[in-house]
């Protein structure tokens, strides 16, 4: 077989230097060919091996410098050579500084004057000096064996003070001047950064460009045809600020674009591992409630560490894996880890195994925070072993407060989240506005987004927005609406570079890949293919006043008929009611409750629960619902100790597609069952064996009292309805999803692949749902539009821009007046393949 | 050999760049918090003994004693203590003298002395046992949960040794539906390439028969509309206004890699996919099975230069090896799915002068016990589903516990020695490994060693190190190499 060979055959002695070897990019030599794996021996990647017995680190072969030779440097050497000291002129803070006056000789470790003084005898001279301690034989060894090897340093390692500590509080620097009246404090810093490192700015886009990355950025969604249309008949010279604001106002669309941003950052998702064992719970419900309404970030935090209920609980809990896991991922580690990296731009995973060696945070940082979480005393382990000291709650910039560690765990929790969203505390605002920067400008003003101890290439403009989005109440909206109104943002994108190297400048905004869900839901929008239900337990609508004075429906109370007067303390009632669903429902929402305590389920499965009947329990139902007949099973159980008052109310409400709504609610038409199934939760039991009589009404004047005021709004907000398309973002991650780089959200993952690789390259050629969608997409097309209208519709749909005239020739061609099915689908297959659809410019 | 252009059009998309910059290789490891290889000291890689690499396995708990390791045979009676089993299964000779595995595996019987035999592997007793955990355990050398994605065994040769032919993706996992199944979350965990990004992620073929499908267009797309496709898409590529980002990185990247995709859909290596391009009588000498077609399968793809390739059995929950109840006539039909295909395996890799080249690898997560959960002092659930003293039917016969405290794996080819055998098992309950025990970080070592990557190459991401085996810790059993 003669294999089709792209990359260009090198042979092995003309190797480019590489560390890496990927599929695509692989240097190829024939597979018979007996040097290969030789000549392959030379690609292979270059590393630093860990050798003998130090922290974590047991192995033997060369010296690995960050875990070997710095701990023993900083024994022994750097308290006179190390940071600010420097006796005899001498410093080990740099590999430049080692090697100055020759004190070492990379590469020959006899001729190295440092170590012939750690092994000299004479005590005028041996180093460490005479009342130190000596360093050990193997330590020695070590060092030889590092200078024999070349010295290899980490890069940018100095045992001198960092040259950028980032500053914890808060920083409202001066603005520029503005420029050419370009008024926008974003555009003031920014041109102030040009003009001073002498670059030009950044060429403005025109209209449609603006729109399509607006839509693209703010709400997820491609403009319609109609909607680009509109926009460049807009005469408004405010109409980009308008649109911008119109955008950030759909506040469904708003929201399920950027839940998947969310659900990244607190690693939220609606199955993945940890659920089967139920070690994970989610907070879906909760964030999208959030975000609908644009909460305040600080609130956000608040509740995600101190969780007032157990809706936004699932973040701090973490995943818990049945059986026993290594120390540095119990759930107090891993709650360490997740608050550190989410909010504070920390790394804490070097530092909950051992001190970090690249950053400033210590073991007893990790488990410091740690133990703020923790339930029982925690040991500290340092590598999995323990060191015989139990972790202290503590929080990591005291110079704000700290916790109390004698506190309860919820009041360290409380007041972990005051520290977090304290007025000095400018770390947490800084993290957060620089991803929301990244998420609209292609870079963080600090990169890498999780190390936030990097200077920023613009800490002014960094400082600002920070402080910005704290004068004005953590509002996200109004910070993601600062940047995009700058002429920044509305600026051409700059074209990627393959390798980053030196430091960064700033010459514009980076072009980003569309997202997974960005590009599968642009799909769904051209084809008209999305699903009609989703996975995502949310409440997608917004309850209007109307509906909420409409619902303010008395309620109603039932019982088995059968049952005494007053019912016994302990009875059990199952009451059941069928109905039908005849139409598409696009919004149900439930509300229930009893005296004392009941389990309702829908269709066999759990929907709400509750012990109070002076509270009502509400709960969004749609997706246990199903075409044709439904039944609600309402399992209630009388309290007490004596015979008194009993009963259960519960209330559906059912919007459909066509506008409108039904009410079903306990009344005379419900049954009760003679006897109770021994274990309602199990999907086991049989129902069939169950007989069926009456149910009455009951009567407390306590029962309206309590919960008649709540209903109406409980109500329209569980069963407000959003018609609109479904997002792949309130999916389960699928084949081609997870394809095109959604993360599985067992861990935190925070930026999302720029490239689109091979194999995702091989789905997006051959996958079926793909063709499905795209198949559906052609006939859409076909019913609506003939065909030069059709190429234009199409263009402006898919790229937000009428064709070219060498396009339109193009696909004037191929389409012809009667275009086939098979054409339009590979015509929208190919539009969708290029760079300009993939890519947001 | 189809022709991937049309030789009278001129060439749209602008391409002598990019072609140029192909073999500056490994430009994504730059791109921004991407992991990258430490640099520094110059690696000492071991000399390859192997340049592929097929992983057989056995999912669900492979019972060593019903297989590679026969104790003491217990044949079933009414009335027998479950205790008095070790063995279900009676011993056969095999071509290695002294060498005895159990009956049902004459075919692999015979292939024995192309084998080392590794009688000793340990796995940590994770306090309870979930067999997708333990699987992530074995395939990525890290126990759940990790602060990072860890990467499976074929995507750190994916990642390291890169493919072996350019067409061929380097990481093939054959076998394991990832939807629809139990625990399919808890598989997708190690199914993936974790920290390295999807480039040296699996391919996944769960269904072999179905293979050839994922490498041709998509549904009844003959192959004119794909190639006119194709050069449709090119041609507004050309056509595109957004010419000035030409050299833009990330539409080179998208553009080679559609390139790529398309090479693929459309080269000869794509016959690889196909088992039915097999002769009839070479297809029914695998037939067993979805795990026998897939020795079918993975058998094509080595010889076309896949680099690493996984068949399954398929891991589901209570079935297959995974047995809970009636483990001696499961495991008779496991033994009857896999002994043809991997005999075959061997003897048609070696008849191509591939096996020396190739290490092919019998393993499963652990092993299994009548009455012995975890290993001895476990607190680990019992989990098994009849809980008897004394057996009296049929369902009750069998090892219905999973053994963490020894089990056996088999390889072949790729410079282990041939008749070997390494470490060994008591001879009485509990069945633990008494000589050479074998770590899964060490098999990692043994593994990679033997493909030529040292146990300790490491990279570097979200600012650690994370080595091919656990810490770097891995040491080579180098006394299995010849």
């Amino acid at each position: 077989m003669s294999p089709v060979i792209f990359m260009t055959q090198l042979t092995c002695e003309k190797v480019v230097p590489t560390d890496a070897l990927s599929w695509r990019d692989s240097v190829v030599a024939p597979i018979s060919n007996p040097d290969t794996l030789e000549g392959m021996k030379h690609f292979l990647p270059t590393a630093i091996l860990a050798s003998q017995a130090f922290l974590c680190f047991d192995a033997q072969g060369e010296i690995d410098f960050v875990h070997e030779v710095v701990p023993i440097l900083k024994q022994h050497c750097t308290e006179c050579h190390g940071g600010e000291e420097a006796e005899g002129g001498f410093s080990v803070n740099t590999r430049e500084l080692f090697l100055d006056d020759d004190s070492a000789e990379p590469g020959n470790a006899e001729n190295s004057y440092f170590i012939e003084l750690i092994l000299d005898k004479d005590p005028d001279y041996q180093m460490p000096p005479i009342k130190k301690k000596r360093m050990p034989k193997e330590q020695v060894e070590t060092l030889k064996q590092w200078v024999n090897e070349g010295m290899n340093w980490e890069p940018g390692f100095t045992f001198g003070k960092p040259t950028y500590d980032p500053p914890l509080e808060p920083r409202m620097p001066e603005i520029p001047k503005s420029a050419d009246g370009r008024d926008n404090p974003v555009d003031r810093f920014i041109d102030h950064y040009l003009a001073t490192n002498k670059l030009p700015r950044p060429g403005p886009i025109d209209d449609l460009t603006f729109l399509r990355r607006a839509h693209l950025d703010l709400i997820g969604l491609l403009p319609t045809a109609e909607e680009a249309e509109a926009f460049v008949g807009n005469k408004s010279p405010q109409k980009r600020t308008e649109k911008i604001d119109e955008l950030l106002n759909r506040e469904i669309s708003y929201t399920d674009h950027w839940l998947t941003f969310w659900n990244d950052l607190l690693r939220n998702d609606y199955a993945g591992t940890g659920f089967i064992t139920k070690g994970r719970t989610q907070i879906s419900g909760w964030l999208y409630d959030a975000l609908k309404t644009n909460q305040r970030f600080d609130t956000m935090v608040r509740e995600l560490i101190a969780p007032p209920t157990g809706e936004s609980a699932g973040f701090i809990n973490g995943i818990k894996w049945r059986g026993t896991v290594s120390v540095s991922q119990t759930l107090p580690v891993q709650f360490s880890q997740s608050i550190s990296q989410s909010f504070l731009g920390i790394n804490m995973k070097c530092a909950s195994c051992h001190d970090s060696f690249i950053d400033r945070w210590k073991l007893t940082d990790a488990y410091g925070l740690a133990a703020i979480y923790a339930e029982e005393p925690l040991e500290i382990h340092r590598c999995d072993k323990p060191v015989g000291e139990t972790a202290k709650a503590a929080w990591v910039f005291p110079e704000i407060g700290n916790i109390d560690p004698e506190a309860s765990k919820e009041a360290r929790l409380t007041r972990l989240a005051d520290l977090m969203t304290h007025p000095e505390n400018g770390r947490v605002p800084r993290t957060i506005v620089n991803r929301l920067w990244a998420q609209l400008m292609g870079r963080g003003l600090v990169h890498p987004l999780d190390a936030m101890q990097t200077e920023p290439w613009h800490e002014d403009l960094l400082d600002f927005l920070g402080s910005t989005f704290q004068e004005n109440g953590y509002d996200l909206k109004d910070t993601i609406r600062l940047i995009a109104t700058s002429e920044a943002y509305q600026s051409r994108a700059e074209p990627r570079k393959s390798e980053e190297s030196g430091k960064y400048t700033y010459r514009g905004p980076l072009a980003k890949r569309l997202t997974s869900e960005q590009f599968i839901d642009a799909i769904w929008q051209l084809s008209e293919a999305a699903p009609t239900s989703f996975d995502a337990p949310v409440v997608r609508g917004i309850a209007n006043e109307k509906d909420v004075k409409k619902l303010q429906i008395p309620s109603r109370w039932i019982w088995k008929a059968s049952a005494a007067t007053p019912p016994a303390a302990g009875d059990e009632a199952l009451l059941r009611k069928d109905f039908t669903i005849k139409k598409r429902v696009i919004g149900a929402g439930l509300v229930a409750s009893a005296d004392n305590s009941f389990t309702l389920q829908v269709n066999r499965k759990e929907a709400l629960s509750g012990s109070n009947w002076s509270e009502l329990e509400s709960a969004s139902v749609i997706n246990l619902l199903r075409p044709g007949v439904n039944r609600i099973l309402l399992l209630a159980k009388n309290g007490g100790d004596k015979p008194n008052a009993a009963g259960a109310f519960a209330m559906l409400r059912l919007v459909y597609e066509d506008g409108s709504d039904e009410i079903i609610t306990t009344d005379e038409t419900w049954q009760a069952a003679t006897t109770i199934p021994k274990n309602f939760a199990s999907p086991k039991w049989d129902f069939s064996a169950l007989k069926w009589t009456s149910v009455s009404e009951m009567k407390a004047d306590v029962w309206p009292a309590a919960i008649d005021q709540l209903i109406g709004e409980a109500l329209a907000i569980k069963s407000a309805a959003a018609d609109l398309m479904v997002r792949a973002s309130l999916l389960k991650s699928d084949f081609l999803m997870r394809s095109l780089g959604r993360p599985n959200r067992d861990q935190i993952v925070t930026s999302r692949p720029n490239e689109i690789t091979t194999l995702e390259a091989i789905d997006l050629s051959n996958s079926e749902t793909l063709a499905g969608y795209l198949d559906r997409g052609a006939e859409r097309f076909l019913e609506s539009a003939s065909a030069p209208d059709f190429i234009d519709q199409l263009y402006l749909a898919a790229l937000t821009r009428k064709p070219g005239d060498g396009e339109r020739a193009l696909l004037a061609e191929i389409l012809t007046d009667t275009p086939d099915h098979e054409t339009i689908a590979d015509v929208l297959w190919a539009i969708t393949m290029t760079p300009e659809f993939m890519l947001i410019r | 050999m189809t022709a991937p252009f049309d030789p009278d059009a001129p060439d749209p998309i602008i391409r002598r760049d990019f072609l140029k910059k192909l073999s500056a290789a490994g430009t994504a490891a730059w791109m921004s918090g991407e992991p990258q290889i430490v640099r520094g000291n110059e690696i000492q890689h071991p000399e390859a003994k192997a340049d592929s690499c097929i992983l057989l396995w056995l999912a669900g708990g492979m019972a060593a004693p019903e297989t590679f390791d026969p104790k003491r045979y217990a044949p079933f009676e009414k009335g027998m203590a479950v205790d008095s089993v070790l063995s279900t299964f009676d011993s056969i000779d095999t071509s290695v003298d002294g060498l005895k595995i159990c009956e049902g595996m004459e075919n692999i019987a015979q292939i024995m002395d192309r084998s080392t035999l590794i009688r000793s592997a340990v796995q940590p007793d994770l306090g309870s046992i979930l067999h997708s955990r333990h699987q992530y355990h074995w395939h990525t050398g890290y126990v759940p949960p990790q602060t990072v994605a860890a990467p499976h065994l074929g995507s750190w040769m994916a990642r390291v040794l890169g493919p072996k032919n350019p067409v061929m993706p380097p990481f093939i996992n054959i076998g394991q539906r990832l939807e629809g199944v139990g625990e399919k979350e808890e598989l997708k965990a190690f199914t993936t390439a974790g920290f390295f990004g999807s480039e040296y992620g699996p391919m996944n073929l769960p269904f072999p028969e179905e293979a050839a499908k994922s490498v041709r267009p998509p549904g009844s797309m003959t192959s004119d509309r794909f190639t006119n496709r194709d050069k449709l898409y090119r041609k507004l590529v050309d056509q595109s206004p957004h010419r000035d980002y030409a050299s833009d990185h990330q539409q080179e990247s998208l553009l080679r890699s559609m390139d790529n995709a398309y090479r693929l859909l459309n080269s000869d290596e794509r016959k690889a996919f196909d088992i039915t391009e097999e002769p009839k009588e070479v297809q029914e000498r695998y037939d067993t099975s979805r795990f026998g077609r897939g020795c079918l399968l993975a058998r094509r793809l080595v010889e076309n230069g896949a680099r690493f390739v996984e068949v399954t059995t398929e891991y589901v929950p209570f079935l297959h090896w995974d047995t809970h109840a009636g483990g001696h006539s499961t495991v008779a039909r496991m033994h009857s799915e896999i002994d043809r295909p991997i005999s075959q395996l061997i003897l048609d890799l070696e008849e191509r002068g591939l096996l020396d080249r190739t290490l092919v690898i019998v393993a499963s997560e652990f092993s299994r016990d009548a009455i012995m959960e975890g290993k001895p002092g476990s607190e680990a659930n019992d989990q098994a589903t009849h809980k008897v003293d004394t057996i009296t039917e049929a369902k009750h016969y069998g090892l219905h516990r999973h053994f963490t405290g020894g089990t056996s794996v088999a390889m072949f080819g790729g410079g282990v020695k041939k008749g070997n055998i390494y470490g060994k098992t008591a001879d009485e309950r509990p069945l633990v490994a008494v000589e050479n025990p074998v770590t899964v970080t060490d098999l990692h070592a043994t593994i990679m060693t033997a493909m030529g990557v040292s146990p300790k190459t490491e990279f570097v991401v979200e600012g650690r190190p994370f080595y091919v085996t656990e810490d770097g810790k891995g040491k080579p059993v180098m006394d299995i190499f010849a």
